[in-house]
């Protein structure tokens, strides 16, 4: 199976769902999205950080220094109310969007990974 | 809040920059470790894991930049975000708390709007008129230049003279202090259109005036040479007659023009903005070459100092040219040169100085007015403010609320007043004197707003956040007990020292105020010494060339005047050289029969007027002494002096039968005096020239006279006499000036009766922010005092005596502010000297009507905090707290 490269905008949406679950350290954030993606997302994991970066500078993140399991100083993300507002309005769009290509181009089954909405 | 309190102990250690630095590197750091750890426990060795780790993130160097401006970016936006976001809910609260308090937050914005606004006005005034009024290049630097009698003159008149052609070539050539020297001549010929003549206003400028103003042709080009100019009869047109006259025509170069008895050639328009570097002068119609190769001509001077070099070497330099010049000439003039910024022939000058003054104390009570509010609400926010401390609020948060309010009510001052001082200078403008052509430069100046503004921001700030220092030393435990106590707190006191300021900053105001007041009031009645009701002076004036000769336009007057006695309405004509509100004078040494004469190097100005038969009749003008002239003919020599003159000369001794002569080279016949005239303030009551002496002669120079009629009632002799002067004159262009020598008189005391008004207002104004300031003092210690009241009322003390007691302390106050007052005033009356009439410096009415104005402002201001007094509830002020 070849690795998806992530369409521009998407990796913001991700990251805000891997948040809506817990706070996440970054590489916490990168893991998740390796397996809810089964390893298929081609990204550069720096990618993820500068993501992380412009989401905390438009306020829809929120970053604090906190601990890890094994007692490691790590900087740990938490979604923002602004974000989850954010993250439910862009996925509806997202889904629409998806669907609506997806049905134009009846393509072969796409291994996107799950999006669907809660 | 949390969010702001964890960044703030993190910036401790580290400045933000490394901050973001190190924060990015160790979640670089950690992300690689927990990576390697990742594929170590898939099989990987250490070594290959970390290398895998890297290649998983990007390359390293680059990425770690990209992240780390990234951050910084983020910071830099969150910071602002947080700022706005604590400045807002700062703004929010002070509205509300300035909402809660109406009447201090109205009192406060009032007092600095009034303050801000009269100051920009005035100093806006001041500012362009008298110390900006030119705009050219390297304007600082620009001076006007003219002469004066090195030994100053008797006339009552401030005499300036325009140095002599000769003179002007010397100085461009041989005074190194100037960077340029530049000269212009101002006179109104008439301007011949399709229909008729338009009397326009022509000045005479060198090639290089233009460029010395900054100003660039319009449409055209400037004089290349003077010589070429004066040779080829060019001509300038200024924008604005360019535009009513020859409707913008753009091919107006080219075209021939005819002033007076001369046609000239268009070369060009130059802006409407270039004006004389003279204040009040009329506005330019025409630019034509001046002509300095004729040493009879004189021009006014204007010129750029070198950087650097000062006036007095600049007048020096100009003095040695000139005593060259003139030694080589054989001229004997005793004349200094003079060096003076354009601000400083301001004629409104010394009123304008008096009000800039006056305005400066208004900022001064409208400051301690607002320091005084300042003060008075953080006494009363004590308990509130050590309540929020005592609740967790960081002193540094308190203090920034206070000042946010502050500023708020500095910016909504601010803005009020510099709107309210536009709209008041624009006042000012339409009320002033049309007689003061000089304040229509006045515009608000930015500088001046700006330092109004400063100083009073700063005020309402320092004092707002010294009573927040204040409120903050206090133990909170203090504030919370003693609300009660503490009434002459070192606050109280420093509260009655501002209000005491006031009163004496105010007391002067009314002093300065009540002096030209009574000033006015002498100068409206005034005993003139002739009778301007009814007068008019009457001015023809022809195109030049109308007349052949002196003789044939002598002629031409006296058929006027001879056919005006017969206009209805005029019951009698004469003649002058010097109509009222002119002067003329002679240059010459003063000789008296019998009496050793002066050196023969030494020159005086004499005043003279040249005048027909019957002026004393037609002005209501007495005689002293003696007859008119019985013999108007040169050859009798009859002379008239004023009482004046025959006080210097003879005092105590009639002058009449003496002789004298005004010698130039010593030909001169010598006349005898006939009479002796009373005393005329010819130019109004102001000028100091009634009581200087001066000569009436006989002999008509007809060439500057005017027609003086007096007429029964306010006939309209314009129309009759422009018809009349049509008949006569020959050729056409004949226009006619008809003044009103009463409207002039007037005209003259309009300024000070402008200044008058205009310190009287404000004055009200600064009483009345100091009468605020006592009411404020009072009532806050009657409020203070409520429980001792109280207790006293309780005890018995009958309700008058608490009272009086209120007042004693609101007019002790008021008295010891007026007392310091007075004696400010009695030194700084000089500042208003120069604008009395009749009345000394320390003038005692003066004095004592501004402690009982100031005495009774202090008991209008005791009212509100009396009745309060007497309000007082026993029961209820020892009940309370």
């Amino acid at each position: 199976m070849s690795r998806l490269p992530v369409v521009k905008g998407t990796l913001d949406l991700l990251v805000l769902r891997a948040l809506s679950w817990t706070p996440m350290h970054g590489f916490e954030i990168v893991s998740w999205l390796e397996r809810a993606g089964d390893g298929s997302l081609e990204l550069e994991d720096s990618a993820l950080y500068q993501a992380v970066y412009r989401l905390e500078e438009r306020g829809l993140l929120q970053a604090e220094w906190g601990v890890t399991e094994n007692n490691r100083r790590a900087r740990y993300y938490k979604i923002t109310p602004a974000g989850r507002t954010h993250l439910r309005a862009e996925t509806k769009n997202w889904v629409e969007y998806a669907g609506t290509v997806t049905g134009i181009l009846t393509a072969a089954k796409s291994s996107l990974p799950n999006g669907d909405a809660s | 809040m949390i969010r702001a309190g964890i960044r703030r102990v993190l910036s401790l250690a580290l400045r933000r920059r490394d901050r973001w630095e190190h924060e990015v590197e160790e979640e670089i750091k950690l992300h690689l470790a927990l990576r390697a750890e990742q594929l170590v426990d898939q099989g990987r060795t250490p070594d290959d894991a970390y290398a895998e780790a890297v290649r998983r993130f990007g390359t390293l160097t680059e990425s770690r930049a990209r992240l780390i401006e990234a951050a910084r970016q983020r910071e830099t936006r969150m910071q602002r975000t947080e700022y706005l976001s604590d400045l807002r809910q700062d703004v929010t609260f002070a509205l509300r708390t300035l909402r809660r308090d109406k009447a201090w937050t109205t009192v406060t914005i009032l007092t600095l709007t009034l303050g801000i606004a009269a100051a920009t006005a005035v100093f806006s005034a001041v500012s362009s008129v008298l110390l900006h009024p030119v705009t050219y290049p390297g304007a600082d630097r620009v001076v006007v230049v003219y002469q004066q009698p090195a030994k100053g003159n008797n006339t009552g008149i401030n005499v300036t003279i325009s140095p002599s052609a000769a003179v002007i070539r010397a100085w461009k050539t041989d005074a190194h202090a100037f960077e340029a020297v530049e000269a212009f001549a101002q006179s109104d010929p008439k301007l011949r259109t399709a229909a008729d003549w338009v009397d326009v206003h022509a000045t005479r400028i060198g090639a290089g005036f233009a460029s010395f103003a900054g100003a660039r042709p319009v449409v055209g080009r400037v004089f290349t040479s003077s010589e070429a100019a004066i040779e080829k009869r060019e001509a300038l047109l200024a924008e604005g007659l360019w535009r009513s006259q020859f409707g913008a025509d753009p091919g107006i170069v080219g075209r021939v023009i005819t002033l007076d008895d001369s046609t000239y050639t268009v070369i060009g328009v130059l802006p409407a903005d270039l004006r004389l570097p003279r204040v009040g002068a009329s506005t330019t119609d025409v630019w034509l070459p001046l002509d300095l190769r004729n040493d009879h001509t004189g021009a006014a001077v204007v010129a750029r100092l070198r950087p650097g070099i000062d006036a007095a070497r600049a007048t020096a330099e100009l003095d040695s040219v000139f005593a060259r010049v003139s030694s080589a000439s054989g001229e004997k003039a005793d004349l200094r040169a003079v060096v003076a910024p354009p601000g400083r022939q301001v004629s409104f000058r010394d009123s304008l100085m008096l009000l800039g003054y006056a305005v400066a104390l208004v900022l001064l009570v409208a400051c301690a007015n607002v320091a005084h509010l300042m003060l008075a609400r953080s006494d009363s926010r004590r308990r509130e403010l050590a309540i929020r401390t005592a609740l967790g609020a960081g002193r540094s948060r308190v203090f920034r609320q206070l000042l946010t309010e502050s500023v708020l009510l500095a910016f909504a001052g601010g803005a009020l007043g510099v709107f309210a001082g536009w709209l008041g200078l624009r006042a000012i403008l339409a009320a002033s004197p049309t007689s003061l052509p000089a304040l229509t430069l006045a515009h608000v100046d930015y500088t001046t707003l700006g330092a109004a503004l400063g100083v009073t921001i700063a005020t309402s700030i320092v004092f707002g956040v010294l009573g927040a220092v204040q409120a903050g030393r206090e133990s909170t435990n203090d504030a919370l007990k003693s609300s009660t106590q503490r009434s002459t707190t070192s606050r109280g006191r420093m509260r009655q020292v501002l209000v005491v300021t006031e009163m004496a900053l105010s007391a002067v105001l009314v002093v300065g105020a009540s002096m030209l007041v009574r000033s006015v009031a002498n100068l409206q009645r005034a005993n003139l010494g002739f009778e301007p009701t009814g007068l008019y002076a009457i001015y023809p004036s022809v195109p030049r060339g109308t007349f052949r000769n002196n003789a044939a336009r002598g002629a031409f007057l006296r058929t006027l005047e001879t056919r005006l006695a017969s206009v209805p309405g005029v019951t009698s004509v004469t003649m002058a050289s010097a109509p009222p509100g002119w002067w003329r004078f002679l240059v010459g040494r003063l000789e008296i029969e019998g009496r050793p004469a002066p050196p023969s190097t030494s020159t005086e100005f004499i005043r003279v007027n040249n005048i027909q038969h019957g002026y004393f009749g037609v002005m209501r003008q007495g005689m002293v002494a003696g007859t008119e002239f019985t013999d108007t003919t040169d050859a009798a020599g009859q002379v008239i002096v004023n009482a004046g003159f025959a006080k210097k000369h003879w005092p105590g001794e009639s002058p009449i039968g003496k002789h004298i002569r005004v010698a130039h080279d010593g030909t001169e016949p010598w006349r005898t005096i006939v009479g002796v005239a009373a005393e005329a303030a010819t130019g109004g009551p102001v000028s100091e020239e009634a009581t200087a002496p001066m000569l009436y002669t006989a002999a008509m120079d007809s060439v500057t006279a005017a027609v003086l009629v007096r007429t029964s009632g306010t006939a309209d002799l314009l129309q009759p006499v422009q018809a009349l002067a049509h008949n006569i004159a020959p050729g056409g262009g004949v226009t006619v000036k008809v003044r009103s020598v009463e409207t002039g008189v007037a005209e003259a005391i309009a300024e000070p009766r402008f200044v008058m008004w205009l310190l009287t207002l404000f004055t009200a104004l600064a009483l009345a922010l100091a009468a605020i300031g006592l009411y404020g003092v009072l009532g806050y210690a009657v409020a203070q005092r409520t429980r001792e009241i109280g207790i006293r009322v309780a005890l018995g003390a009958p309700r008058t005596r608490i009272a009086r007691g209120v007042i004693v302390g609101g007019v002790a106050l008021a008295l010891s502010g007026a007392a310091i007052g007075l004696g400010i005033a009695h030194w700084g009356t000089k500042v208003i000297q120069s604008q009395l009439f009749g009345v000394a410096r320390s003038d005692s009415t003066s004095f004592v009507a501004a402690a009982i104005v100031l005495v009774v402002a202090a008991l209008l201001a005791c009212i509100v905090p009396t009745r309060r007094a007497l309000a007082v509830d026993p029961m209820t002020a020892i009940r309370s707290d």
